[in-house]
């Protein structure tokens, strides 16, 4: 099948203004959105800059907007979209440094504020390691699945509206650490999404989870950080 | 690119699914809803400072234009109201109902209920227009 691809293109250092390129491609409907870019770099115009690593859905590097939704190149198929007209953009609310890559800078901060690493200082009862039944390990299952590819966190309006907005991202990587029962650091991060750019700013819009490639439920994350800031219990 | 830009390219351009249209319903039902009571404060405030005035004001509310309006904010209303009740219900009571299938059946039944409350009371609002202001229906 014949499709025509329309790339998102901006280098700062020539470019006023960004601009569409469009390549008509020749291609399988089985192939993926990164096998497309992939060919329009290799072979066609070497200039065009993407993330990408693992390409199997697993490193998170290359997500982006593909015909107007956040998804990652290597997970979705021609097939998928239902049409011959592609367009590809970079995500949105974070600053484009170069055609389809973004600064993922101020959404690592964002992850860095919640301190998601393991706290505790405590030393275990048996004196090697800190034990947890199969039922406190599910508490907090979903959220250890996120590849911080930023799908989340892009789609999300309050995002749009304020980058300093902690994001869903942050919230499920927080929310990991939260309702682990080994961890003792919960209360400095909820103290974090209680401010005023922290879990309040979620308008449930539900764009994150529906993005999510991992399938998280981070809306259902989120509403359960909330309820423990407005309950005070952790459960 | 700057914030607002962002916005409103997120706003018209991403294409989410049920959740993000009903967030967007949600902020203009809620700011026609915002208008009206503003107008609303203004014109009782009128009986005060100006009792002509408001007689005039209520000549124009009854103007078909102005009937347009008030059957559009009493979809405001019922919209944005559901809409906040499900949010809330499922914020503070179900977080689980945050899961995909739940939230994009919820949203419709959002709507659905929505339409079955306000077409009744367009009903009547759009006959009363046409009675009073076309001379329809006998008036």
């Amino acid at each position: 099948m014949e499709i025509r691809l329309r790339v998102f293109r901006f280098q700062p250092e020539k470019d006023q203004r960004p601009r569409y390129d469009v390549f008509t491609i020749e291609t399988d409907p089985t192939e993926r959105i990164l096998d497309l870019l992939e060919y329009v770099r290799g072979d066609v115009d070497g200039s065009l800059a993407f993330r990408r690593s693992c390409a199997h859905g697993v490193c998170g590097s290359d997500a982006m907007r593909i015909n107007g939704r956040n998804l990652l190149a290597c997970k979705v198929l021609v097939k998928d979209l239902g049409t011959s007209e592609i367009t590809v953009e970079p995500l949105l609310g974070l600053r484009v440094i170069k055609d389809l890559i973004v600064d993922m800078g101020p959404f690592l901060e964002h992850y860095k504020s919640v301190m998601p690493y393991f706290i505790n200082d405590d030393i275990p009862a048996d004196g090697k390691e800190f034990l947890q039944s199969p039922e406190q390990r599910a508490r907090f299952d979903d959220t250890t699945k996120c590849i911080m590819c930023a799908a989340c966190t892009t789609s999300c309006p309050s995002f749009w509206s304020n980058t300093e907005y902690v994001g869903p991202a942050a919230i499920v990587n927080a929310h990991r650490f939260i309702f682990d029962s080994r961890d003792t650091g919960a209360a400095k991060r909820l103290e974090v999404l209680n401010e005023q750019f922290g879990v309040w700013r979620c308008r449930t819009a539900f764009n994150c989870t529906e993005a999510c490639p991992r399938e998280i439920k981070i809306t259902q994350a989120i509403a359960e950080v909330k309820q423990v800031l407005t309950s005070g219990k952790l459960e | 690119m700057s914030t607002l830009k962002t916005t409103l390219t997120g706003y018209t351009g991403y294409r989410g699914r049920e959740g993000h249209y009903a967030f967007l319903l949600h902020r203009i039902t809620g700011l026609g809803t915002v208008l009206f009571l503003v107008i609303h404060i203004i014109d009782i405030a009128l009986v005060y400072l100006s009792p002509k005035g408001f007689l005039d004001v209520v000549a124009l509310y009854q103007t078909t234009l102005f009937g347009i309006g008030e059957i559009a904010l009493v979809f405001c209303v019922f919209f944005h109201g559901i809409n906040g009740l499900r949010i809330a219900y499922f914020d503070m009571f179900k977080p689980a109902n945050w899961s995909i299938e739940t939230e994009r059946n919820s949203t419709r039944i959002t709507l659905i209920a929505t339409l079955i409350l306000w077409l009744p009371a367009t009903f009547f609002m759009a006959r009363n227009i046409l009675i009073h202001n076309y001379g329809l229906f006998g008036g």
